[in-house]
């Protein structure tokens, strides 16, 4: 018995049948592709370009604002629900199809609801291997999403790097593939390190849960960075470490107390914000501040020593240099700032 | 299965093992009926081993699906294996394959997104079929330890579909509305039939011991996967379908309802980088192509 009767005889495909279908579907994808002059490159360049509705669309939100991102929340959860997405992802999940959808809603709270100001773009480096280490704050990850759009909109490549967000995220329904899709990848050493090798740029928070969830009052004190396991990866692979200051995210839900049961309950954090239980889910609408993001002197891997990855206590030094860095650029920026939430 | 491939080559002599003697059986192969779980089966399949002068040994002896009777298949999985390892050395067999499962990783929501062979195996603590096999695959690294004279690989593939591979798992995809979980949504992986024979052979092969990962190239979210099946979801709210599932679960595979869904739930996707670097694994099928041949073939059987 060989493999080709089996295939044919149980309508599978052969092998031989199959390159073939390869063959004539990769014709047939030009064809399509010089016929109506449409590219998607998804996987090469983890961006397509804006199709004319989009565009419209676009346009229609400079005039309109309000309504404008309504119809992309609309349209972004018509794409989660009726599946309007493209057909292939990357190996961590990200749709650029879904995420040219949902950029609507992000232009808008990047533009409109937040104001971002990025401050330090020229500090952004040329290429090589990138590792943003940014304060984290406002329980959902809104500030990896605006980083990524941030260093996308400001760096001449256009690279949207990818942001690393809490486990938790993963345990409860809907935000996981929905985060997934936008280009977030769950933090873990063995993520950041795939993602840094497979040539993405990465987003990390090194304050981890304790800064998304610390509260009010301690707005703008970074937290402890844990294990100083980013400085190790960047000093192994070579990436050049990118200090960022958010600043303004920490309004968006600020965190009056945290109590324990409801997470003991439940498996995951419930923090008490001045709208969020009492306003039901209009309460996850995240507060109107002015952000801004201010992004560092790049400490690169030739500056420090290579061969050190594995001293923990050099690793530490690095760590908390890098951690003074960010503190201060948020001391900065804060004062900067006039008021929290006007312009 | 595997025998059929090895046929092909057609060059070592081939010795087989079972409980029953196969309907089909080439004239090529020497086959030998043994009981795994019989007390006496080590010495029995050692004795044999020793005559036919077997230099390899491939253990593929484990229920595909998880079955209701635990002690039965634990007596199978665990016990049977030790047996097989036994006799392995006590025979002075130089090679050992064992076809294990990457489910054993077990599906966790603080998984990384690609699991090495080195990440701890944190199957589901109630999924007794997928726990057995965890602790076979914990009791070859002590015999490997042990015996370092010989190569023993345990290969760990994720999800096979194809025409002819039925589990409960091909099964599950099978009816026209499939039952996920309500808001979730994990990248899947799987492997066509082919590619997994085909790994075997190279297993067998060549020297390449410790645990390898196996699935085809590529990910696919379970939805997208279903939608280009022409399929339609029936998403369940968690809590609900673990809470309803339980009765008809324990009944049909003795298992609470999480030890399946939780694999439609989280995400444990394998990297496949020591199979193709080590073994020279190269899938002829990518996971979208193994699916839409599992697809494909299941609709036509429909017009048989």
């Amino acid at each position: 018995m060989n493999e080709t009767v089996t295939g044919a005889e149980n309508g599978g495909l052969s092998r031989e049948q199959l390159t073939e279908l390869r063959e004539s579907l990769a014709e047939l994808r030009t064809e399509i592709e010089t016929r109506f002059s449409v590219r998607r490159d998804g996987r090469e360049s983890g961006r397509v370009r804006p199709d004319l509705l989009s565009r419209g669309l676009r346009a229609g939100l400079d005039k309109l604002g309000v309504s404008g991102a309504y119809s992309g929340l609309r349209r972004m959860l018509s794409a989660y629900s009726t599946d309007q997405r493209s057909l292939e992802v990357d190996e961590f999940g990200l749709d650029p199809f879904y995420l040219e959808r949902a950029r609507v809603l992000l232009d808008f709270l990047y533009d409109r609801w937040w104001r971002v100001k990025v401050a330090g773009a020229e500090n952004l480096p040329a290429e090589g291997r990138v590792l943003f280490v940014a304060n984290r704050s406002g329980v959902l990850p809104y500030d990896g999403l605006m980083i990524a759009h941030a260093v996308e909109r400001s760096h001449p490549s256009h690279q949207r790097p990818r942001f690393l967000a809490a486990d938790w995220i993963g345990t409860l329904p809907f935000s996981q593939p929905l985060l997934a899709r936008l280009g977030g990848v769950r933090a873990c050493p063995e993520n950041a390190e795939r993602l840094l090798r497979g040539g993405h740029w990465v987003v990390t928070f090194p304050e981890g849960q304790k800064g998304a969830l610390k509260p009010f009052r301690e707005r703008y004190r970074l937290q402890r960075f844990a294990r100083g396991g980013f400085v190790s990866l960047a000093l192994r692979l070579d990436a050049t470490i990118v200090p960022v200051g958010v600043v303004g995210a920490e309004e968006v839900h600020p965190v009056l107390f945290h109590p324990t049961l409801p997470r003991r309950l439940l498996g995951f954090p419930l923090p008490v914000t001045p709208t969020f239980p009492l306003a039901g889910p209009l309460g996850l609408v995240p507060l109107p501040s002015q952000w801004r993001i201010r992004f560092g002197q790049p400490l690169r891997a030739d500056d420090l020593m290579r061969g050190r990855a594995n001293d923990a206590l050099y690793v530490n030094q690095v760590r908390d240099e890098i951690r003074n860095t960010i503190q201060s650029l948020l001391e900065e920026e804060v004062h900067r700032r006039s008021s929290v939430f006007r312009s | 299965m595997a025998q059929r491939l090895l046929d092909a080559p057609a060059a070592p002599r081939l010795v087989g093992f079972d409980l029953s003697v196969p309907r089909s059986l080439d004239g090529r192969l020497r086959f030998h009926r043994v009981d795994l779980t019989e007390p006496t089966a080590d010495s029995m399949l050692a004795e044999i081993l020793d005559k036919e002068r077997c230099d390899a040994v491939l253990h593929a002896a484990f229920f595909t699906d998880p079955r209701p009777q635990q002690e039965c298949a634990h007596e199978l999985e665990v016990i049977g294996s030790l047996n097989v390892m036994n006799a392995a050395a006590a025979a002075g067999v130089r090679k050992l394959v064992v076809t294990s499962t990457a489910q054993v990783y077990g599906p966790q929501p603080d998984n990384p997104n690609f699991l090495t062979e080195s990440h701890p195996l944190r199957a589901p603590p109630r999924a007794h079929a997928i726990r057995d096999r965890a602790e076979m695959e914990g009791l070859l690294g002590v015999f490997a330890g042990r015996h370092p004279e010989i190569s023993v690989t345990s290969l760990r593939p994720c999800w096979v579909m194809g025409p002819n591979y039925a589990s409960s798992v091909t099964r599950h995809f099978e009816s026209a509305r499939v039952t996920t979980l309500l808001g979730f949504d994990p990248l899947m992986q799987f492997l066509h039939e082919e590619d997994l024979l085909d790994a075997v052979e190279l297993a067998l092969e060549r020297d390449v011991p410790g645990p390898i990962n196996l699935a085809g190239d590529g990910v696919l979210p379970l939805s997208t996967l279903i939608r280009l099946a022409g399929k339609r979801t029936w998403p369940w709210p968690h809590p609900l379908l673990y809470r309803l599932g339980y009765l008809p679960a324990v009944g049909r595979t003795g298992d609470p309802p999480e030890a399946f869904y939780d694999y439609l739930r989280f995400l444990w996707v394998v990297d496949t980088d020591r199979a193709k670097r080590e073994l020279g694994f190269r899938p002829d099928y990518t996971t979208k192509e193994a699916w839409m041949s599992f697809v494909v073939s299941r609709r036509l059987r429909r017009y048989r």
